[in-house]
């Protein structure tokens, strides 16, 4: 954890001052800085359980596209779902998304060293010699958790998408609307009985899907959770694929 | 409180230890917590509660179920309310609404005695002649029609939306509907169910089943105990169904919330809504549904009377009767429509009572007293359908109960494709053709007793838990055949020479009202509820529908199922614009570095889905500003955020072909780091866009797009390559990148502060170079464009790097002063560069010739998009071109965009930009002329704001360095 403020960091979430002004404490993650928890909340770890919201928007993360894509990626070790709209953990904890027969985003894990994204940037363009499209989905996409017991109810308000836990299972993906939003929405694998789910949308959109989602949780007491608080909820490392 | 409560069980709804105060038409009430307005007004002995229509008759509590129009009341910030649905509240001032004069005294009463000068469909008739003076009426008629008054200075609540999810969703929670939820809840289905009042049980709540008066009571507890034990069950009181679409999507309200329910099977339990009978005066307060009667002894413990009359066209009116006996009213006479009752138990049990029963008769009419209340009515014998005897018998009473039918709750079925279907023998409508995974049951299908709504909401059950899989056993379609004891009076209407018999209250539309519309040629229910307004109300027709297509029916010799009744439409009940719009979503795109504009100065303006900065300052100081920042860029240096441009990726071994079909220009050349012109036109050779295309490398172009136009450019892109199946890859990454734009004769000299690892020099990275490097040790590309026709640089990087690149240029610039400039500033800039915006400097049909990009068209390419309109539009002369004037009156009002240019009276163009250019010192501008007005020196004529007539002369483009010596240094 440290004092320092987003402001003397080259990448900045859109939303740091949101943090700030709401007592957030930062942690460095990616050579920039994340929310690693807030102060004032004395019990941030079942605040997240019952309904938290985490902005994970400056960890990083990675797109490819192309008829290329899925083959290359093979070769790189990626572990690929069958279908689109499915997601699969990689060794290293990282999170893939499959968006379509030809483009995937994969997420870092919320502990630290995840390879993959690293590995595959430093091969971009051999990706695109083989028609694997790099898509800078660290910049394009702000990404967010929304976390706990009332996450699904929580969605309701704001999306058309049946969230319900036994409808949406670990490991789907709805590529929906969200706060009239177009969103990428995951469920993502913490503690059990803690669901979470991962959201992403245009990053010029972030600080207004943040307002919109922190208005939806009021109702059942959500209130922003760090990153360190989300990272208890999870075994350090994923023991398997989802 | 007064004596009109009624003790103990009497009053389910109220909590008698909470007592609230309330005012009514500014006189001090009481009430208790769980009464309506309309159950604590009744307990007052205030049973005059609004004023009707037309007439300005008195009217008071008639059905209890929010189903009628004599409750409307004002609330402050509510007009409108039901007051019979609205629950009462600690402090609330409530007032009667379309009242002229006071409740108690409407003058606009006397209409009533000249309803014959008001027939059916009077303003058709009487307003249109002579010419013109409708518009002298409409003020007049808006004026009386109004009802509740709208609280201009109210602030809007906080309403939201919820999507939900169902295997069924059952809608009425009477005995049917909650015998269905526990039917399906015992699969396993996950079950909604809904009802529209505070609790539930529907009938079972204030309905007499038995002569004993205990069977509802002892049913309602267990079935409620039993759903409050299924955790599948998700039971909504209070909620109304509004609608049925298609899919089995239906919203429902509660509160300030609308639920967007989805549900695999509807089930709907919504039941039946009793009707009245149409005699003379029977809207007097005092004449009520039986029903409503009962609500108001079982729900609110309010004695609807102290001496009663019970119309009964069935068995129903005298379990009314022993309600009304066991709270103490003393029943004056049954009468009886039916000439031949068959009696039931419950029916024995009242006669046993000793109360006299006139069987055969009706009531002919109500009669009033001084204060327009019920005080006697006149029975008589029905001597044929609808005639009664000459003489009859006077019954003194003050409470009319009236149990003559009921009509089954369509609405929502009609919605869904129901059909209504009329049964002569049982003066009932019944409903069919019901669409798939959507069933009815109970009263609502026809069944009265409560054995068989129960067996009938089962079996419904069954069947939907049947489709969805939950279970799988055989179901008849129907338990038994509906009832044979109709609760149907066939003829309940008694037309008197007076008149004033209601059909529709709502509207104070009598029985002529209804015949003499259909013989003014209006013999369809549809046209007639449009000429006459049956059923327009806010009522909807739930009480005029039945006997209005009854009278209709009669009166064109058809039957009622051919008459039918009105298409119902959604929503069923009244509903606010609040629920409709629920939150209010504007999502409004921000750059990262949005604060720093904030923090500036800025005023932002919007700018398709962008906030972007419009200038620097004070609101008052706008122009000033605007001119400082234009000389910033002309004179010194200054920074625009540009993020919001649009960013594409073209990608693959075919990306330089691709962009050469798609854009206008050449790109099969394009030498690597350098950037071109790339003007965007559809089929038809209209300007769709324009940008720039970098190539990054032999198959990697990075193309910009216009802020508005990027999400079309790229639509188009993927549309057109899915023809042509190129090896490219196109990717929208507009929000990944932020851009700065630096510029001015000092730009150079700021930017060579922070970027180390590329060569600034004009000769190493030239006018239209794209560059990769840092910029603060930020990743960059960089490419020398000039928009604002001086030295600059545009600086694109990743998103998240946004702020700090704005933080390190100004940081960089600090020693040569530099200044942020807007919108505002860029629109000038490029004016005096004559540089045209897509989408203001041209429209729908602007084609490249007109607005003088010809330039940027590479006729030598075998194809791009729009080649071939353009070749043909080529071989025309043009009607129009762009060109750029200049007004040199100094005390001309500078023109706007849009502003017309004329030719004596004649409109022959049109502006589309013109500011005022602190560089040239006068107003310089774009305007649409025809040809011969085209050449420079030519003057044309704007008709500016205010009709001014300004004159302005065309120049040639640009305004500003025509050499482009600024831009390429």
């Amino acid at each position: 954890m440290v004092s320092a403020s987003p402001e003397h960091h080259l990448r900045r979430s859109q939303l740091y001052r949101i943090h700030q002004s709401a007592g957030a404490y930062f942690e460095d993650q990616d050579g920039t800085l994340s929310v690693s928890q807030y102060a004032g909340n004395a019990d941030e770890l079942g605040q997240a359980r019952r309904l938290g919201l985490a902005d994970l928007s400056t960890l990083s993360r990675i797109g490819f596209k192309g008829h290329g894509a899925p083959a290359w990626l093979h070769t790189q070790g990626v572990l690929l779902p069958e279908q689109p709209n499915q997601t699969l953990l990689q060794t290293d904890g990282s999170l893939l998304l499959r968006l379509s027969a030809q483009e995937v985003l994969i997420l870092r894990a919320l502990h630290p060293a995840s390879a993959l994204i690293t590995q595959l940037q430093n091969q971009v363009s051999s990706a695109a010699a083989q028609h694997a499209y790099v898509l800078p989905r660290a910049d394009s996409h702000c990404w967010l958790a929304l976390t706990g017991e009332y996450a699904a109810q929580t969605l309701a308000k704001i999306c058309g998408v049946d969230m319900r836990l036994h409808k949406f299972a670990q490991g789907d993906v709805a590529q929906t609307s969200v706060a009239r939003v177009n969103a990428i929405v995951t469920r993502y694998a913490l503690e059990a009985d803690t669901p979470c789910f991962y959201i992403l949308c245009d990053v010029s959109l972030a600080e207004f899907l943040w307002v919109s989602l922190i208005d939806t949780m009021l109702e059942f007491g959500g209130q922003p959770i760090g990153l360190a608080t989300l990272r208890q909820l999870q075994p350090t490392k994923p023991s398997s694929p989802s | 409180m007064t004596n009109n409560r009624l003790p103990l069980p009497f009053g389910s709804l109220l909590d008698r230890e909470s007592t609230v105060n309330f005012s009514f038409d500014g006189k001090p009430y009481r009430g208790f917590m769980g009464d309506s307005i309309a159950s604590a007004l009744a307990a007052n002995n205030q049973h005059l509660l609004s004023r009707s229509f037309k007439y300005h008759r008195p009217r008071g509590i008639l059905t209890m179920a929010g189903q009628d129009a004599n409750t409307l009341v004002q609330l402050p910030a509510n007009p409108n309310a039901l007051a019979d649905r609205e629950q009462l509240r600690n402090g609330m001032t409530v007032t009667a609404q379309n009242v002229s004069g006071s409740l108690e005294r409407d003058w606009r009463a006397v209409l009533g005695l000249f309803s014959r000068f008001l027939p059916v469909g009077f303003y058709y008739k009487a307003f249109f002649k002579p010419k013109g003076m409708w518009e002298k009426w409409v003020p007049i008629i808006r004026k009386s029609a109004g009802l509740g008054v709208i609280d201009e200075s109210h602030q809007p609540g906080y309403f939201d939306k919820q999507f939900a999810f169902y295997d069924i969703a059952v809608i009425g929670a009477g005995p049917a509907g909650m015998a269905a939820a526990l039917q399906a809840a015992s699969t396993g289905a996950q079950v909604l169910l809904v009802d529209e009042n505070p609790q539930l049980g529907g009938s079972l709540n204030y309905a007499r089943l038995d002569a004993e008066g205990n069977a509802a009571t002892a049913l309602l507890k267990k079935m409620r105990s039993d759903i409050a034990a299924c955790d599948n069950i998700v039971a909504m009181t209070d909620a109304v169904c509004n609608g049925w679409f298609a899919d089995n999507w239906l919203p429902i309200i509660q509160g300030s919330r609308l639920f967007k329910v989805r549900a695999n099977q509807v089930l709907m339990c919504v039941g039946a809504m009793e009707q009245q009978a149409v005699f003379r005066n029977n809207d007097l307060p005092g004449v009520m549904m039986a029903s409503a009667a009962q609500r108001l002894m079982r729900l609110y413990a309010v004695r609807p009377g102290n001496r009663a009359v019970v119309l009964a066209g069935n068995n129903d009116g005298y379990a009314v009767a022993l309600d009304l006996l066991d709270a103490g009213v003393e029943v004056a006479a049954i009468v009886e429509l039916r000439a031949q009752p068959k009696y039931n138990k419950v029916a024995n049990a009242l006669l046993r009572r000793g109360v006299t029963v006139h069987t055969g008769q009706a009531v002919y009419q109500a009669l009033k007293g001084k204060r327009g209340r019920l005080t006697a009515v006149d029975v008589r014998k029905i001597v044929s359908q609808g005639k009664c005897a000459d003489t009859g018998e006077i019954i003194h009473c003050d409470l009319l109960c009236m149990s003559v039918g009921f009509t089954p709750t369509y609405q929502l079925i009609c919605q869904a494709g129901g059909q209504l279907s009329y049964d002569d023998d049982s003066a009932m409508f019944s409903l069919n053709q019901l669409p798939a995974n959507f069933h009815i049951a109970g009263s609502v299908n026809g069944y009265w007793q409560l054995d068989t709504v129960v067996a009938d909401a089962q079996r419904a059950a069954m069947m939907a838990t049947n489709t969805i899989g939950k279970v799988d056993v055989e179901v008849p379609n129907t338990i038994a055949e509906p009832d044979a004891d109709s609760p149907n009076f066939n003829w309940p209407i008694f037309a008197h020479p007076k008149g004033k018999e209601f059909v529709d209250f709502d509207e104070d539309l009598q029985i002529a009202d209804i015949v003499n519309a259909t013989q003014d040629g209006y013999d369809h229910v549809q046209l007639l509820k449009r000429y006459s307004t049956c059923g327009m109300g806010p009522s909807q027709g739930r009480h005029s529908a039945l006997a209005t297509a009854r009278l209709v029916a009669a009166s064109t010799n058809k039957t009622v199922a051919q008459t039918g009744v009105t298409t119902a439409r959604p929503p069923f009940a009244p509903e606010t614009l609040g629920h409709c719009a629920g939150r209010s979503f504007y999502p409004a795109r921000r750059t990262n570095m949005h604060y720093r504009h904030l923090e500036a100065g800025a005023q932002m303006l919007q700018a398709g889905v962008w906030y972007r900065p419009a200038y620097y300052g004070p609101v008052g100081a706008a122009q000033q500003c605007i001119n400082n920042e234009v000389h910033a860029v002309r004179n010194n240096v200054g920074l625009m955020d540009v993020s919001t441009l649009g960013g594409l990726e073209v990608r693959g071994t075919d990306a330089a072909e691709f962009l050469n079909r798609i854009y206008t220009f050449a790109f099969i050349k394009q030498p690597m780091g350098k950037t071109r012109y790339a003007l965007m036109t559809n089929e038809a050779g209209v300007v769709i866009d324009d940008g720039v295309a970098c190539r990054v490398s032999e198959h990697h172009f990075y193309v910009t797009a216009s802020t508005g136009g990027v999400d079309q450019a790229f639509q188009s892109m993927l549309k057109w390559n899915a023809q042509w199946q190129l090896d490219v890859d196109i990717a929208n990454v507009t929000s990944a990148w932020c851009g700065i734009n630096i510029a001015g004769p000092n730009a150079r000299k700021v930017l060579q502060k922070v970027c180390p690892d590329i060569d600034l020099s004009n000769t190493a990275f030239p006018f239209l170079g794209f560059r990769e490097g840092h910029i603060a040790a930020i990743p960059a590309r960089v490419i020398r464009i000039g928009f604002v026709g001086e030295l600059a640089f545009e600086i694109h990087v990743p998103q998240h790097n946004g702020e700090a690149l704005w933080d390190a240029l100004m940081k960089a610039g600090d020693e040569q002063d530099i200044k942020p400039f807007g919108v505002e500033a860029q629109r000038v800039l490029r004016l005096e560069k004559g540089h045209i915006i897509i989408g203001q400097d041209t429209d729908a049909m602007s084609n490249p010739m007109e607005v003088q990009m010809s330039w940027a068209i590479a006729r030598k390419k075998p194809f791009f998009v729009g080649s071939r309109s353009l070749i043909e539009l080529g071989k025309m002369p043009l009607q129009r071109t762009l060109v750029g004037f200049v007004v040199n009156d100094p005390q001309a009002p500078i023109p706007l965009e849009s502003h017309l240019v004329l030719q004596g009276d004649q409109m022959v163009g049109r502006v589309t930009s013109c500011n005022y250019s602190p560089t040239l010192g006068k107003p310089v501008g774009l305007a649409y002329v025809p040809l011969p007005a085209a050449e420079p020196g030519c003057k044309i004529v704007i008709r500016a704001a205010d009709g001014v007539l300004v004159t302005a002369e065309v120049v040639t483009l640009p305004f500003y360095d025509p050499d482009s010596l600024r831009q390429e240094v």
